[in-house]
């Protein structure tokens, strides 16, 4: 316990430098600025970040990286509540409840709840990180290679079981970018596989490129399809009266708790939680509502559940990428970026060696929630402001935005032809209904599990069965199958297909 | 990289037995990336003993990706799926030319010549473009990077032509 506060008193030593301070408000401010754009979701807003986190120092970047991520989180709430088009997939259900509350005139006390909720779930999240961290740590360094390579297989398959549609789909989409990582240099041999001489390939597909090609630029053309004067059904009403009532918050407080309870277990667990906690918290308020046909109408719960859920869930997803250095969605990876072009590697071993950098980070967290209630609450009308600019405006500011970003990176202009041919890519995939996301995860797992698979197989001299007589394989190894037996089974098929169908409906 | 094929918008080229076009194109094309693959690293070594070549773990995740390619393609042979879904040409083709325009022309002509175009070009996109406005907003937008990206934000990049500023 001492343990505890000594490490909190650290983090926040570090995070209210007025340096940190500083770059953690710019970070929120500017993650919601573009997470509020609809149609630019989580991943490409910070994959369009990362560029400007370049020069500063690595603590300094991260805490800037970590705002940025609640506060696009955060924007995308608040176009789903306005707009009722969900930024990104994870406030997708809010769309359902909060654009009804806003309709009714009720969009500042949505929009408050949101903020609240979120922040009560940061908190707790914050806490749970904290305590987790230590131990979790101490567990990871009793995994060799043969441990690692079979989470690395589970965190997969729990990307591919939360993953919308298909299973197979979401599969081979794993495997095509587990497939892609491998372009580059080998780590081992040194070997140039599949780069076809070319120079800029040799150090293989960079992810901020594939993702901002797969995320960002395949978005915009698929926009574009619908015409660019998107159905915008923005609320004309003016938003008046910010706070919610007392009875919202007797109605509210008990749906944020579960679902900062949700949120935070389901973040945890590799392959993408943020999503399924928001269906899984609205999906549980529903069940246990004294009144279930409210929700859909304007049910604050159906705001306040999902909001923390998501919320919790994109703080502790934190959790497996400080402590085991796998990271479990695709922002996780990309932070994975972020953090090597500043030359740490996650882990286990960061955790001990830069504990002010990893501490610092974590309460930063904190402080981003903090910061996003005060300056989001009174920014709304700016955020409404921005919601009118049309659609054939922003999508080649986003381009050209986007474009400078990726050259930025490695002042390489081969970088930008490949995220346009991966944009296109992405077109294609979306057009044939494959998921991107559970392929970014591929890509960035794929050395990480061919390095561990090779030492496993190393040292046991050829031997398979490795990785289910070593015992905490075994056991990662049979939770994968589980899962996958699962999820392909008909009746848990069929209420998994249920949970999206409401979400779009 | 997967050549992105572009088939006809809507229209039925498929026979009757393929009953989901949409999965079995996609999964033939994943067959396709995988065959290419598998000869793109034929020429790195493979296992020796029991320890992995370089070209080994290429060869395990594109053989694995060809099997799950022609799962995906059975599928759409034997299950009723979606159809093809319309292509459209004027959204990728003017975006894709604007992502071109800028990786060809920062190195040589500078960031803010640069970028208007490919601001100008990725405007064609669609037909609801208004000219002026469009370009109003551009050339804002093109001082506001030229002033956040190498000055705010430190990141060096050419600003003006190479034959001007010289």
């Amino acid at each position: 316990m001492a343990d505890l506060f000594h490490n909190l008193i650290l983090g926040f030593g570090v995070a209210v430098s007025p340096t940190n301070l500083m770059l953690c408000l710019i970070g929120a401010l500017v993650g919601t600025l573009v997470g509020v754009l609809p149609g630019i979701g989580t991943i490409a807003t910070v994959a369009m970040l990362l560029p400007i986190t370049f020069g500063l120092p690595p603590v300094g970047a991260l805490i800037m990286l970590a705002g940025i991520y609640y506060g696009a989180q955060y924007g995308g709430s608040t176009t789903s509540i306005l707009v009722n088009i969900p930024g990104e997939a994870t406030s997708v259900v809010t769309t359902l409840d909060g654009f009804q509350m806003a309709k009714q005139g009720r969009a500042g006390p949505a929009l408050a709840i949101a903020a609240i909720g979120s922040f009560i779930a940061g908190c707790a999240a914050t806490v749970l990180i904290a305590v987790l961290g230590a131990p979790l740590t101490k567990l990871a360094l009793a995994f060799g290679p043969a441990e690692y390579f079979s989470l690395m297989v589970l965190g997969l398959i729990f990307a591919v079981v939360l993953a919308k549609g298909s299973v197979l789909k979401a599969i081979a989409m794993i495997v095509l970018g587990l497939l892609l990582s491998m372009v580059g240099s080998d780590i081992e041999t040194g070997a140039s596989r599949m780069s076809f001489n070319i120079p800029e390939l040799a150090d293989g597909l960079g992810f901020a490129t594939v993702a901002m090609g797969v995320f960002g630029f395949a978005e915009i053309i698929r926009n574009l399809d619908a015409g660019a004067s998107m159905d915008r059904d923005l609320v004309q009403q003016k938003i008046t009266g910010l706070m919610p009532t007392k009875k919202d918050m007797m109605d509210s407080l008990p749906a944020i708790g579960r679902g900062t309870v949700l949120g935070s277990i389901l973040g945890i667990l590799p392959g993408g939680g943020a999503v399924i906690a928001s269906f899984a918290a609205d999906t549980t308020e529903k069940k246990i509502s004294k009144n279930p046909e409210k929700f859909g109408r304007g049910a604050i719960e159906g705001v306040a559940a999902p909001e923390s859920a998501n919320n919790a869930a994109a703080q502790t997803s934190f959790i497996p990428l400080l402590t085991l250095g796998i990271p479990p969605n695709a922002v996780m990876a990309l932070m994975v970026g972020a953090m090597t072009i500043h030359g740490i590697v996650p882990g286990p071993q960061v955790m001990q060696k830069q504990p002010d950098l990893v501490w610092g980070m974590i309460a930063s967290m904190w402080i981003g929630n903090l910061m996003l209630i005060i300056i989001n609450l009174p920014m709304v009308g700016i955020w409404v402001r921005l919601l009118r600019v049309p659609y054939r405006l922003m999508f080649p500011s986003i381009v050209v935005f986007c474009a400078i970003g990726i050259y930025s990176i490695n002042n390489a202009p081969v970088d930008v032809i490949l995220a346009g041919a991966f944009g296109l890519l992405g077109y294609w995939l979306i057009k044939h209904d494959f998921e991107p996301a559970p392929l970014l995860l591929g890509m960035v797992l794929g050395p990480l599990m061919e390095e561990n698979l090779r030492r496993a197989l190393l040292i046991s001299r050829g031997d398979w069965s490795v990785f289910i007589t070593r015992p905490l394989s075994a056991v990662l190894i049979a939770a994968a199958v589980g899962l996958l037996v699962l999820a392909v089974l008909p009746a848990l098929r069929k209420k998994r297909d249920e949970v999206f169908v409401e979400s779009e409906g | 990289m997967s050549d992105t094929p572009s088939h006809e918008p809507g229209k039925s080229i498929m026979p009757k037995w393929v009953r989901g076009p949409q999965d079995f194109i996609g999964g033939i094309a994943l067959m396709a990336v995988a065959v290419f693959a598998l000869w793109a690293s034929s020429d790195l070594q493979g296992m020796h003993g029991f320890s992995f070549g370089a070209g080994t773990a290429p060869w395990m995740f594109a053989t694995l990706l060809l099997g799950l390619g022609a799962a995906v393609a059975v599928m759409g042979l034997v299950q009723d799926g979606a159809a093809m879904q319309a292509f459209s040409w004027r959204g990728p083709l003017f975006v894709s030319l604007a992502i071109l325009c800028f990786a060809v022309s920062i190195r040589p002509l500078g960031l803010i010549v640069s970028g208007l175009a490919s601001f100008l070009i990725s405007a064609l996109g669609t037909p609801e473009t208004r000219w002026i406005e469009t370009i109003i907003v551009g050339v804002l937008l093109t001082i506001g990077c030229a002033l956040l990206f190498p000055y705010v934000l430190g990141l060096p990049m050419p600003l003006f032509p190479s034959f001007i500023a010289q």
